[in-house]
């Protein structure tokens, strides 16, 4: 994760110059299972109560080494993802989740156009060759999110205002835990504990 | 049991046949009855060994075989939820195209249900009618189950029916559904799982409507109902169960659970299944031994009949010996034992056949001159007696006996006598016809039997047989003249028997050779004569022991003296019926028969022991005793003479022993050394009946004798015929001039007497003296003649 270029860091950094005329914040939080352990890849997601919202920008999950990289990404409605091969054989990406139903055909290379995500959701991804392989793409309606590293995640430059924050882990049981907060420059970190499903099921 | 059997078959069993039969059968049957019990008995317990075992296998191979079975349906149920296709229709909620998706896959794997739940257990779609969509999914935990373990297959009633229900996730790529696909457990199943298992398989559960459900089962219909009573009565099921009056071995295993009620597969095998090889082999086995059975029956009657026939065919040649049957045939071929006594059976035959003809020829012919002897000449002459009788023919019958024999026999020896026998036999069979037998009797006497012959057929014959005799035989160089007596009797005319003819001839024969006569053909008068003969010799015998025989005295006068010196003792027969019978009667007659020895001993001993009583009464006086020819040709009459003298105590001298002339004739050295003998002891000895025989006065001189005694045919005409005069004068002479005292006897006139006296003989004996008297007569007499003579001196 550390090689590639961060895109939506690079997009919230974006975000948070742009509102720096007013004022801006970190949002950052602590994500927890219900036993307390630090949790990877879960992510926090802020969304306005009013306001405008920029546009969506670009994203990319690669498949490399057969799997895709990486396996939680958080986009905002109507990125536009790219899927490049990085492997010497095909893959057949595919979803059958709700908001983004699609499957890209044997391919290899570069596939001509992106995909438009344009619902927000979970779009869980496969490929119809490798079935272990697993990327979880969660569309959300605002720019501000971030993803868990060792339990920490932070979303910084969001402008001062009230949010709806939600949590989400890949073996997140039920719905979205959600917190609303009033974000101003001393915004108290936020914290989660999410209910996670045991079973690997969800996962590979 | 004996007497219910018929006696003929009791028979047949007791033979050495069926004993040998029934041994060797009863001993195979009971053999193999014995083995057959032991092997029926081991079969059983290694085919219940072995039925437990190949339960116990059986269970393994079932379990795996469910284990592969639901390992095989995951897989197929793994492949269809990974259909790209099935797997888009799910996510697109797509129920129709679901349903027949679902459909088209359970075709694929030959699923009999499919089922499609979501995440919520909530049906999607269903193959199953009674299980339409939106329905709770009833087997919620299997999908729990599936959940942890990647998959579930389990054993479950839907709708009654018996399934393995396999559950896999749908994954897209996580888990957006699950699918259940359910086989149906049917017979078929549970054949398959038989053919694998080699058991029989039932599947049974216990429900909560219904109690206790039969799903499938290999077994015929009136054996599941009867295993399901049992599963009834008895859940555990027992491992020994009967079912249509077999015995089947079981196992019942658990193969799922649904709501605390259980499903069982019961395993099987029958009994008799399992026995099924061993019965064969059972039947195969009794099969040999009716067979083997069979076959000793064939065997031990051929191998006793090789015994029983050679021992029958033996019997029977024994009876055929028995019957005198010598060339009944041992049949020969067989070998070993058998062979061995049949080859001695036949040797023995032969040899006793051979010995008795030997033993008939020793009966039947005549050693000496192979002629018939008596006994065969008996036989033929009855045989031709029938004959003649049956054909109204007449026959012959000829005896014979050679004059002298005894002379030639004596004088030339016996080798030599028996050569003249011979000749004399082969000249008769020379004469003969075929039909004609000849036969020698005994001694030298010869018969001849002329069948179809009458006695005066029978005449020239008998001249031919003096003609052929007429050749002398010679015998050690010298030529011995043959002269034969002949007596002839004829059937019918002289008896109706051999045994009369026979003695008829024999009779006519002796009248043949008293006459000189060459031949006499039987006259009924001579029987008389021989009749008396032959009572005679029984009377004699009963005589001498009885006493009947008495001895009478006559006295010898001494001519120049007038004493009596000397007496003759003479033997008198009183018979009890017939009074007295006279010397001449039974004398020669005990000559012939050779009792004569009998009669001198009595005569003897009687005679000195009267010397020696009259010894003790004072009487001193010469006894005179006659001996038979006969008696010279006995050696032991010397030691007897003499054992008597020394018993009545009297001198020798006073024993006078009186010979015939003719007693010399016969066997003269063996007589004269008898003479010899009786003379060294001191006895006087007297030539009886001196002038009737042949012996030459040199031959007298030679004997060792004392007296002449001048025969009384003489003596009786000497006063009238001049002759005997002459001869009686000569003799005395002869005697005097030899030495010897001679006696004259039979005198019965006083002129007789004178002369004697004037002629200077001797002693005088005759009834003119006195007749023969007893003892006590005669003492009287002696004393009343002494007395007379005291007073004429």
């Amino acid at each position: 994760m550390a090689k590639c270029p961060d895109w939506q860091y690079l997009a919230g950094l974006t975000l948070g110059l742009l509102s720096c005329a007013a004022s801006a914040a970190n949002l950052s939080a602590q994500l927890t299972d219900m036993n307390g352990a630090l949790l990877d890849d879960a992510v926090i997601f802020a969304t306005p109560l009013k306001g405008t919202l920029p546009k969506a920008r670009g994203a990319i999950v690669d498949q490399v080494n057969k799997e895709f990289v990486p396996l939680v990404s958080v986009i905002q409605t109507g990125t536009a993802v790219t899927f490049p091969n990085k492997d010497n054989i095909r893959h057949h990406v595919y979803s059958f989740s709700a908001p983004k139903v699609f499957d890209l055909k044997l391919y290899s290379g570069v596939p001509a156009s992106p995909v438009v995500f344009d619902k927000p959701g979970l779009v869980v991804l496969g490929c119809n060759i490798h079935d272990w392989m697993l990327a979880y793409v969660l569309v959300v309606d605002t720019p501000y999110f971030a993803k868990s590293s060792k339990g920490a995640a932070r979303i910084e430059n969001v402008p001062n205002g009230e949010y709806e924050v939600r949590a989400w882990h890949p073996r997140l049981q039920g719905v979205f835990p959600v917190q609303k907060i009033n974000l101003t420059d001393a915004a108290a970190p936020l914290s989660f504990r999410l209910p996670l499903n045991q079973n690997a099921a969800g996962a590979h | 049991m004996r007497e219910l059997l018929p006696s003929r078959w009791r028979a047949s069993l007791q033979g050495l046949q069926p004993q040998i039969v029934l041994f060797f059968v009863v001993l195979l049957a009971v053999v193999l009855g014995v083995a057959l019990v032991f092997i029926n008995a081991a079969n059983l317990k290694i085919a219940r060994t072995q039925l437990d075992k190949e339960l116990l296998i059986g269970e393994r191979v079932f379990g795996r075989v469910l284990d592969q079975n639901s390992r095989q349906l995951i897989q197929g149920g793994k492949v269809l939820a990974a259909d790209f296709g099935f797997r888009e229709a799910i996510a697109t909620r797509d129920v129709g195209t679901i349903e027949s998706v679902l459909r088209n896959h359970g075709n694929r794997i030959k699923a009999d249900v499919v089922m499609l739940s979501d995440l919520d257990n909530q049906l999607i779609a269903s193959t199953l009618t009674t299980l339409p969509p939106g329905l709770l999914y009833p087997f919620a935990d299997l999908i729990g189950k599936a959940e942890q373990d990647g998959s579930a297959s389990m054993i479950r009633t839907v709708d009654k029916r018996l399934y393995q229900l396999v559950v896999v996730p749908v994954r897209a790529p996580i888990t957006i559904a699950w699918v259940t696909m359910g086989f149906a457990i049917d017979d078929k199943t549970a054949a398959d799982l038989q053919a694998l298992s080699s058991l029989h398989v039932s599947f049974a559960g216990l429900t909560a409507e219904h109690g206790w459900q039969l799903y499938a089962s290999t077994l015929s219909a009136p054996q599941r109902t009867e295993l399901l009573q049992i599963l009834a009565a008895q859940p555990g099921l027992p491992s020994e169960i009967e079912l249509g009056n077999d015995e089947w071995e079981s196992r019942i295993v658990s193969i799922g659970e649904q709501g605390g009620f259980k499903d069982y597969a019961v395993l099987q095998r029958s009994l008799s299944e399992a026995m099924a090889p061993f019965e064969k082999l059972k039947r195969t086995l009794v099969w040999l031994g009716i067979g083997s059975v069979l076959l000793c029956i064939f065997g031990s009657i051929l191998i006793a009949r090789s015994i029983v026939r050679p021992v029958k065919l033996l019997a029977d040649a024994a009876t055929a010996i028995r019957d005198g049957n010598y060339a009944y045939p041992v049949q020969g071929g067989q070998k070993g034992e058998i062979g061995e006594l049949a080859e001695s059976f036949t040797h023995m035959q032969q040899a006793i056949g051979e010995r008795e003809q030997q033993i008939l020829k020793l009966a039947y012919e005549d050693g000496l001159t192979g002629l018939p002897n008596r006994q065969l000449f008996n036989d033929r002459l009855e045989q031709a007696i029938k004959l003649a009788r049956r054909n109204k023919t007449p026959l012959c019958v000829v005896v014979m006996d050679i004059d002298r024999f005894k002379f030639v026999n004596d004088t030339l020896g016996h080798n030599l006598g028996d050569v003249l026998l011979s000749e004399v036999g082969q000249r008769l069979q020379g004469l003969l016809r075929s039909s004609d037998t000849v036969a020698r009797l005994g001694g030298d006497e010869f018969a001849l039997l002329l069948p179809e012959s009458t006695v005066a057929d029978c005449l020239p014959i008998l001249n031919k047989v003096q003609e052929a005799l007429r050749e002398p035989v010679v015998l050690a160089g010298q030529p011995v003249d043959i002269n034969v007596s002949m007596g002839v009797t004829g059937f019918p005319e002289h008896g109706d028997d051999g045994h009369t003819l026979m003695r008829g001839a024999d009779v006519a024969m002796y009248v043949a050779k008293r006459a000189n006569s060459g031949h006499a053909i039987f006259d009924p008068s001579y029987n008389q004569f021989r009749q008396e003969h032959l009572s005679l010799l029984g009377e004699l015998q009963r005589a001498v022991e009885s006493d009947q025989l008495t001895l009478y005295y006559q006295p010898k006068q001494h001519l120049r003296s007038g004493e009596i010196r000397q007496a003759e003792a003479l033997v008198r027969w009183i018979h009890p019926e017939r009074g007295f019978i006279p010397p001449i009667e039974f004398i020669p007659f005990a000559e012939q028969t050779g009792y004569i020895k009998a009669i001198t001993h009595w005569v003897l001993e009687r005679a000195i022991s009267q010397l020696g009583e009259w010894k003790r009464n004072g009487l001193s006086l010469t006894l005179s005793v006659n001996i038979s020819t006969r008696d010279l040709l006995d050696p032991g009459l010397p030691e007897y003479v003499s054992a008597c003298i020394t018993a009545a105590g009297i001198e020798p001298a006073q024993v006078c022993l009186e010979i015939t002339e003719s007693g010399f004739m016969d066997e003269p050295e063996n007589a004269l050394a008898i003479l010899h003998r009786l003379h060294a002891l001191g006895l006087s000895l007297s030539i009886d009946d001196y002038g009737t025989g042949y012996s030459s006065l040199a031959y007298v001189k030679q004997l060792p004798v004392n007296e002449l005694k001048i025969d009384r045919a003489f003596i009786m005409n000497m006063t009238s015929n001049k002759g005997d005069e002459m001869i009686v004068r000569s003799t005395i002479d002869l005697g005097h001039n030899l030495g010897l005292s001679v006696v004259a006897e039979g005198i019965d006139d006083p002129d007789t007497l004178v002369m004697l006296k004037e002629l200077g003989c001797d002693y005088a004996q005759g009834y003119l003296i006195s007749r023969p008297m007893a003892a006590p007569a005669f003492v009287e007499w002696l004393a009343a003649y002494k007395a007379t003579a005291d007073a004429a001196m």
